[in-house]
């Protein structure tokens, strides 16, 4: 009788558990690319935040495009400046950002300079300032920018309790107000710990940079926000044209569903390599064609998404090393015509060479082309000229954001060729310089091989996860069809795999060859 | 930006009708344009920009040299200007003052939001063919 009363009182408080909140918190955008995403969906409304960092970090940029996202002529967004940066220096440099709407000025946007009132005055002067302020605006949105120098370090125990006294006053007040707040300030991270403030505020964004060799990272931290879980971690920003920039450190791929079970062969275009991978790539598997220079990484690469394009399948070229028009001309003298399938919006290329991008807005462009085209393959070309794009202090972070892009794309469905280039050793076979072969479900290697006073190509497919395949090691030329696999699986050499193999059967007559290998003509 | 400022003064003086009496009260425009702009650079950030206008406009003005701008932003001197000048000559120094002003905010936060901030204060000002890219000399 107890334990039935018991498993009664249980399951009533599972079920409260269960149950959905009482309370609704509505998320507003912050106008922040990437932002919403990060904070799982937005912030809280009537929420008391604080926008701090490094000076130069983007925090006024930031709340700018807070205010300008949600300020409406009925409920404004009020920026209160505060013995900072002189205004007509902000308005001057902050209309360079897109999300800068100057029709927002002054009705939906309003801006207030209280750096008299903080000279002159007490706190309790500028509080009913911005009491007044608020009250007659009827504001949704409230920012007081820095208020680091509103509010400094208190240097007595008559100070402290006066600020602490303004700080409560002013949430109490905002919050009451249903007005959600943002506190900017230049704080350091040592004055989380001891700064009352940071215990007060329900949200606390921490902006940071640093350099590394020539390059700078900049990076964002929720580090704390009350009412709702958002990714943890530090995520890469950048400020750019339309000001800051976040980029969610699992790329908003989470949520992502799981390879379906009954999944279709996908053909690379080479029908001889298809029969050697059983019928073709398995549909969202990740193949790394790997190979020295000049073994045709590139042009398997731009078979496959070409074969893909034939058969209606969009597709997407991120290339790190070649130029686009020279994949465009090199696929054209294969008979490819890649021109056309751009123009139809079936194929996008992604060029992305700069030095100091960052893994995660890498990935979050090719993430982003894959939805505008509806991607179902995709081509990275190649992994050493993605992880040479990216600024030094990225590069730590590579594998890993690189594992859970994959991982993500194939898991919905999306066929990935990677290439990556190796050194070809002629005493055993490298698979690649990283330990990525955890990334890929099938491995396809290409290689040099002395025969018979030539340095031939030979192709073999290592790994295939989930498939059957083909263990043969076969010779390949590159003509102006593209990679064509040629030879039959040879038996009369031994340790082809080393580069350098020694025959087991007779030598054989010497074919004359004029050209053996007839290169694709530009 | 003359031609920007003397639409401004004459919406202003069909406001005031009494000022065609007191020429000075021409000055006005400034006077009206004073607090959202203090509101928004706060009163030290007008006064700045205010004493650098007059500062701008006294070379082409030299009556000008006796106006003096006050913390907050307002006039001194200019009572006694009333009673020896000429409303040619006031009318001249109000505009080349007004026009200053609005050169520098132009060239500090744009056309588009100069202007903005401008009918804000004069809603039904309609403006033609006004070019507010030339900054006066």
């Amino acid at each position: 009788m107890k334990k039935r009363a018991k498993k009664v009182q249980r399951n009533a408080q599972l079920k409260a558990l269960r149950r959905p909140p009482n309370v609704t918190i509505h998320k507003l955008p912050t106008g922040v690319p990437g932002l919403d995403e990060i904070l799982g969906g937005g912030i809280s409304e009537f929420s008391f935040n604080i926008i701090a960092g490094t000076p130069g970090c983007g925090k006024t940029t930031m709340a700018q495009q807070v205010a300008f996202s949600n300020g409406t002529p009925k409920k404004p967004a009020l920026y209160f400046t505060v013995l900072g940066e002189p205004v007509l220096k902000m308005l001057r440099y902050q209309q360079q950002f897109s999300f800068f709407d100057e029709s927002k000025v002054g009705k939906a946007v309003r801006f207030v300079n209280l750096s008299e009132l903080a000279l002159d005055q007490s706190l309790n002067a500028v509080l009913e300032e911005i009491v007044r302020q608020v009250t007659t605006a009827n504001a949704g949105v409230v920012v007081i920018d820095s208020f680091r120098t509103l509010a400094p370090k208190a240097s007595s125990y008559v100070d402290a309790v006066e600020v602490q006294s303004f700080i409560h006053r002013l949430a109490q007040f905002l919050t009451s107000w249903e007005a959600t707040a943002f506190l900017v300030g230049e704080y350091v991270e040592e004055e989380i710990r001891d700064n009352p403030l940071f215990t007060m505020v329900d949200g606390i964004f921490w902006l940071s940079q640093v350099s590394e060799r020539n390059s700078v990272v900049r990076k964002l931290q929720v580090i704390k926000l009350r009412g709702q879980a958002s990714v943890p971690g530090l995520h890469t920003m950048r400020i750019g044209a339309h000001g800051v920039e976040a980029f969610s450190r699992t790329l908003g791929l989470v949520a992502t569903k799981t390879k379906p079970s009954n999944r279709k062969q996908m053909s690379t275009g080479i029908a001889e390599l298809d029969k050697m991978l059983g019928g073709g790539i398995i549909e969202g598997d990740s193949v790394l064609v790997t190979g020295p220079s000049g073994t045709g990484k590139s042009a398997l690469a731009t078979q496959f998404i070409a074969e893909g394009l034939r058969r209606g399948e969009p597709g997407i070229r991120a290339i790190f090393e070649e130029r686009p028009d020279g994949y465009t001309q090199r696929a054209g003298s294969f008979g490819l015509n890649l021109k056309a399938a751009e123009q139809k919006g079936m194929l996008e290329t992604l060029y992305l060479r700069p030095l100091d991008l960052s893994v995660d807005e890498t990935m979050q462009a090719i993430l982003d082309a894959i939805k505008r085209v509806k991607a179902k393959r995709l081509v990275i070309d190649s992994l050493v000229g993605f992880e040479m794009a990216l600024a030094p202090g990225y590069r730590a972070d590579f594998r890993e954001s690189l594992y859970r892009m994959i991982g993500a794309l194939t898991g919905a469905g999306i066929t990935i060729m990677s290439t990556v280039e190796v050194e070809d050793s002629f005493t055993s076979l490298q698979f690649s310089h990283y330990a990525i072969s955890f990334l890929t479900d099938d491995i396809i290697r290409l290689r040099y091989v002395e025969i018979d006073g030539q340095l031939r190509k030979t192709l073999v497919v290592i790994k295939m996860r989930g498939g059957n395949h083909s263990k043969d090691i076969r010779e390949y030329v590159i003509t102006d069809k593209g990679v064509v696999v040629i030879h039959p699986r040879r038996t009369d050499y031994h340790g082809l795999s080393t580069g350098i193999p020694t025959r087991t059967g007779p030598r054989r007559a010497q074919e004359e060859e004029t050209a053996p290998e007839p290169k694709a003509t530009r | 930006m003359r031609d920007f400022a003397k639409s401004l003064i004459a919406v202003e003086e069909k406001a005031h009708r009494a000022s065609r009496t007191r020429p000075l009260a021409g000055f006005y425009v400034c006077e009206k344009l004073r607090p959202p702009l203090a509101t928004l650079m706060g009163n030290a950030g007008f006064h700045a920009l205010m004493s650098r206008a007059l500062l701008l406009a006294q070379g082409e003005v030299p009556w000008l040299k006796s106006v003096r701008v006050n913390a907050d932003g307002s006039f001194e001197g200019l009572a006694e200007l009333d009673r020896q000048l000429g409303p040619q000559e006031i009318a001249e120094g109000r505009i080349v003052l007004l026009a200053q002003l609005l050169g520098l905010l132009v060239a500090f936060i744009g056309e588009d939001l100069t202007m903005r901030l401008t009918l804000e204060i004069w809603p039904s000002l309609v403006f033609e063919h006004t070019d507010l890219s030339r900054r006066p000399k």
